[in-house]
């Protein structure tokens, strides 16, 4: 019987982030809400996945409830298959050992890229300053796939990122490998609180490829400052289920630090 | 002695020293001679960091990061700082708001409002390596070589706002990019043990520990715990950084206080709130007039600003042992 659920459009958003790792690969993973996200899918569904965060855990299974804020905190390198430093976890990434990288964003753009440095005025004078790349630009530059997830604000999706922080397909087909950066790499899904988009093998621009159940493909897009490309057939991604919730609510993040957000409601 | 020099292309300021100065810096200044160099933490700050100092630090403010350390150059009113800020959360807030720091590399700007304004208001310069970038020209400091090739920061907006440069790599004559060496004039360093000497341990990862004691002019090791030497010659692996780096080193139980040391104590997230809303001048001087300025040491703040009830439920909050001995 199919039923509704109610969560927040943070929960779905790291939900539907959950089910894109693959299991018995590699993962990158990013300050914040991909911490979360790669938590919820070691815990429910890729017990293989092998984590890799920049402070240098390899491999940690990382303690619940999630401890805000934190990176390299005891909790998140608990029990991994090595402990190091910066410069030798990126080389991890470098050499082509990351097949996955997961990082936030402020804003991104139609090619991918990533801005988390400011918004509006200049870089000399911004309007708002927010914390730079991080690790950011190196997860982008070297994994195979990079998975961005970003909450689905229209402001976030921008025809011209105001500062490009961490490199997408740049200003299209092959502009990465001219630039210098690793052949075979870029942007591979964005993952927001409303939909899921993927990037066009020829324009190498985003391309919405599938929507939460019960939304129309205009609420979707109307709000975004770009418009993407459509692919031929859109899907229906189903609401976060009861294990998901349960998970993100009683193991993760108990506090609700998180996960809240606005209220959105779905059919299982 | 200050070698390094602060060069300018453009618009771009960044720190450089030619690795035959940094040579010899360690040859004429730089002791190998095993004495004791345990001293109070606010001797070392004055002897060994200046206002316009170049200054690292492993780890984070909530996790073994230098923080008494942190605090006492503020105590001490150092200007003119600039920051090598990598997994910096509190650290460039505090340094800024107390007029101590006035350039900072990102790496990772920090937490919250306060540090975001004063960029925006022009108090503070930042210029964008990124973490990878930061960690790899400590790296080539720490090397002796004047610059390493990386494949990032290429086709970003951050090549504008840092010095490094795009070159034909003369091996693949594909783009690459350069990132000088930095060699900080003080790195800070929280561990676990040290001895009186300054051999030292981390137990758990680190940001840059050695890359950053072999690099900087000066090495400020602060250790939870004092050790015998002894103890370094039974496990050599677990060594982080040998004797001779080392210009000083500081007992700071809880020295990472409010965060975490793993497996001794816990981060005080209620602290680390106080510090995430902190959003105007006032809020920040009322902070830093409570713990920092009106107490004389670390150890009267923990003394009188933590108390020993909070130390133990913090200690007792820290259940991670494993991997950690």
């Amino acid at each position: 019987m199919p039923r509704t659920v109610e969560f927040t459009d943070t929960e779905f958003m790291i939900a539907q982030g959950a089910r894109l790792i693959e299991d018995g690969k590699t993962i990158f993973v990013g300050w914040g809400i991909p911490q979360v996200v790669a938590m919820l899918a070691q815990k429910l569904y890729v017990p293989n996945v092998t984590q890799l965060f920049e402070f240098g855990a390899i491999g940690p299974q990382s303690v619940l409830p999630f401890v805000r804020g934190t990176m390299g905190g005891p909790q998140n390198t608990y029990r991994s298959l090595q402990w190091l430093n910066m410069n030798w976890a990126f080389s991890y990434s470098a050499t082509g050992y990351m097949d996955y990288g997961m990082l936030g964003a402020l804003q991104v753009d139609p090619y991918g890229n990533i801005n988390s440095t400011h918004l509006g005025g200049t870089f000399a004078k911004p309007d708002r300053r927010f914390a730079g790349s991080g690790g950011g630009n190196q997860v982008a530059s070297h994994c195979w796939k990079t998975i961005i997830v970003i909450k689905h604000e229209g402001r976030r999706f921008v025809p011209k990122v105001d500062f490009l922080t961490s490199p997408g397909y740049l200003d299209g087909p092959g502009a990465r490998e001219k630039a210098g950066l690793p052949r075979g790499t870029g942007p591979h899904r964005v993952v927001t609180s409303k939909a899921l988009f993927g990037f066009d093998e020829e324009t190498r621009k985003m391309v919405l490829l599938s929507i939460l159940r019960g939304l129309s493909v205009e609420e979707v897009v109307k709000d975004m400052a770009f418009r993407p490309l459509l692919a031929r057939e859109i899907g229906e991604i189903p609401p976060p289920t009861d294990d998901e919730l349960r998970v993100l609510r009683e193991e993760i993040d108990p506090a609700r630090f998180i996960i809240r957000g606005e209220k959105m409601s779905a059919t299982t | 002695m200050r070698n390094g020099r602060i060069r300018v292309e453009g618009e771009v300021e960044y720190r450089f020293t030619h690795p035959d100065d940094f040579r010899e810096h360690v040859r004429d200044r730089k002791g190998r001679s095993p004495v004791p160099k345990l001293v109070p933490a606010k001797e070392a700050v004055a002897a060994f960091v200046a206002d316009g100092d170049y200054i690292v630090y492993d780890f984070s403010s909530l996790t073994r990061g230098p923080q008494s350390l942190i605090r006492e150059v503020i105590r001490q009113r150092k200007k003119e700082l600039w920051i090598g800020a990598e997994f910096t959360l509190h650290e460039s807030p505090l340094l800024v708001g107390a007029g101590c720091a006035t350039r900072i590399d990102v790496g990772f700007l920090g937490y919250g409002n306060y540090i975001g304004q004063a960029v925006c208001d022009g108090r503070v310069k930042a210029y964008e390596w990124t973490n990878g970038g930061l960690a790899l020209r400590l790296l080539a400091g720490a090397r002796g070589v004047p610059f390493l090739p990386t494949r990032d920061l290429l086709g970003s907006d951050n090549m504008d706002v840092s010095a490094a440069k795009t070159i034909t790599d003369p091996y693949t004559g594909d783009p690459v990019c350069l990132v000088p060496a930095l060699n900080p004039d003080v790195a800070f360093l929280h561990v676990h043990q040290a001895d009186v000497f300054g051999n030292a341990r981390i137990f758990g990862t680190n940001l840059f520990a050695l890359e950053a004691a072999l690099s900087s002019f000066r090495v400020i090791v602060s250790a939870e715990e004092i050790v015998e030497s002894d103890e370094f010659r039974k496990d050599p692996m677990r060594t982080t950084v040998p004797y001779f780096l080392v210009d000083a080193v500081v007992h700071a139980p809880f020295g990472a206080y409010p965060g975490a040391m793993p497996a001794r104590y816990e981060i005080d997230l209620e602290h680390v709130d106080r510090l995430n809303a902190i959003r105007t001048d006032e809020q920040m001087g009322k902070y830093l007039e409570e713990n920092i300025y009106s107490v004389p040491d670390h150890e009267e703040f923990l003394d009188r600003r933590v108390g020993a009830k909070r130390m133990r439920e913090l200690r007792r909050r820290a259940t991670i042992v494993e991997g950690y001995r």
